[in-house]
């Protein structure tokens, strides 16, 4: 779903960020499971600015970002035989490696900050505006700043929030200051919200 | 473990739980098929906020890449894992399960999942496509009349149940399965008497049931019951909806 066919498009074309930017991802991905180095240099170029974009928009730091930009995409190359087509595409696959990553990197960061400074909830970063205001803002694909727009605030930000900055939902709760079911279910309608608004094909 | 490990699903695709509650939520989505369905969807719908994110890399990352992955051996493919197996006259596992759940708890939201181009949802629906409808067909009825008691042992039992569709459907969500050799059981009571409704299997912790001419009982009960189940409840009641 969050592929869409564009037959014909060459796929040694530089990516560009638009919808549907990963023709072939999937045959890529299965070719990369059996070793083709050649193939996992063309799946890098589709999908590392994406991999690398969202780890220092998680992470701030484009340091460490690099550097766990790069255990991503080698983790990709490592366990390219477990994708699993029929659970979704594969470029969502690679997302969800790096964000995985990303978060364990911030929570681990946090864990340590935690040990050395007693932080409190003020440590966990930015007022959750300025960081929703900075995420909309810089957000380069149309449909999804649209989609983003379609939600309701709450679920907006326990969803940017969570996503962006690799807050728990614990310290979105503390952020929005709002209770904890309703942050859960909040990131679970705004998901669902946005699922059904991009599918929907709407064109901001 | 949270109450209701389904309530998480949200936060789970977004990474925003803690490594208990995600393992916690994994062993959930192994038992239920159609959570594992509305997971993948949902991260597929996180994954596109990756397009916002877009950002040109060093370019040095492309070597590195590439000299690491040069040196790097691969997995091999998992084996496939093992098929369910089911015995017919035990209790059917649905596998919309907790969604369901879900369903009566948060609204209609989940079951426009289902309506929707879901990508696996043809490979359930040849599973559990007639219990699931006969199971919606219960849950719009007009009518319809949902309960909910915590059980004892943790967890939750929901009984919807429509004089219109003359049945009901029992959804058991426990934190966890019984002990070995163990297994939950469901019963309506009648006039004082328990009628079994159904047992789970071993290992098994969340269940939908439908039940023919449910409101004519009084009550829904469940217990914990040695495996494969009770001719009547050999255990005090672990959680008791009462109908009327």
């Amino acid at each position: 779903m969050a592929e869409r066919d564009i037959g014909g498009r060459p796929d040694y074309l530089t990516p560009v960020p638009g919808p549907g930017t990963a023709p072939g991802a999937e045959v890529l991905l299965a070719a990369v499971a059996r070793g083709d180095e050649k193939a996992f240099g063309r799946l890098y170029d589709l999908v590392a600015p994406r991999v690398y974009g969202l780890v220092r928009r998680v992470l701030r730091d484009p340091a460490q970002a690099e550097e766990v930009a790069q255990e991503v995409l080698v983790e990709v190359w490592r366990t390219a035989s477990r994708f699993d087509p029929a659970r979704g595409s594969a470029t969502s696959w690679v997302f969800t490696i790096a964000h995985r990553r990303a978060v364990d990197r911030v929570r681990a960061e946090q864990a340590a900050a935690e040990r050395v400074v007693r932080a409190g909830v003020a440590a966990i970063g930015t007022p959750y505006d300025e960081v929703a205001d900075e995420v909309t803002g810089r957000l380069e694909r149309q449909q999804v700043r649209h989609c983003l727009e379609v939600l309701t605030e709450v679920q907006r930000e326990a969803v940017t929030l969570a996503f962006y900055q690799g807050h728990s939902y614990p310290q979105v709760s503390e952020l929005l200051r709002v209770p904890l079911p309703t942050v859960k279910s909040r990131m679970r309608d705004g998901l669902i919200r946005l699922r059904d608004c991009l599918s929907a094909g709407v064109a901001a | 473990m949270t109450p209701d490990v389904h309530a998480l699903l949200g936060a789970y695709v977004l990474d925003a739980v803690d490594d208990i509650e995600r393992a916690a939520f994994d062993r959930h989505l192994r038992e239920c098929e159609v959570c594992r369905m509305e997971t993948d969807e949902l991260r597929e719908v996180a994954a596109r906020l990756a397009d916002g994110a877009w950002s040109a890399p060093p370019p040095r990352l492309r070597e590195n890449v590439l000299a690491e992955i040069a040196g790097t051996r691969q997995l091999a493919p998992s084996a496939p894992a093992p098929a369910r197996r089911r015995s017919p006259g035990r209790l059917r596992l649905l596998a919309a399960a907790a969604v369901v759940v879900a369903a009566v708890g948060a609204g209609a939201a989940v079951w426009t999942i289902q309506d929707q181009r879901v990508r696996d949802a043809r490979q359930l629906a040849a599973l559990a496509g007639q219990r699931e409808a006969r199971v919606r067909s219960i849950l719009s009825a007009p009518d319809v009349q949902v309960r909910a008691e915590r059980l004892t042992s943790g967890g939750r039992v929901t009984v919807a149940s429509s004089r219109l569709r003359d049945a009901g459907v029992i959804m058991l969500a426990a934190d966890g399965a019984p002990g070995p050799g163990r297994v939950y059981q469901l019963w309506t009571i009648r006039a004082g008497t328990p009628a079994s409704a159904g047992a789970l299997g071993e290992g098994q912790s969340t269940a939908v049931q439908v039940v023919d001419g449910m409101p004519g009982a009084s009550d829904v009960g469940v217990t914990v019951e040695p495996a494969p189940g009770s001719a009547t409840p050999t255990t005090p009641l672990d959680a008791v909806v009462n109908l009327t």
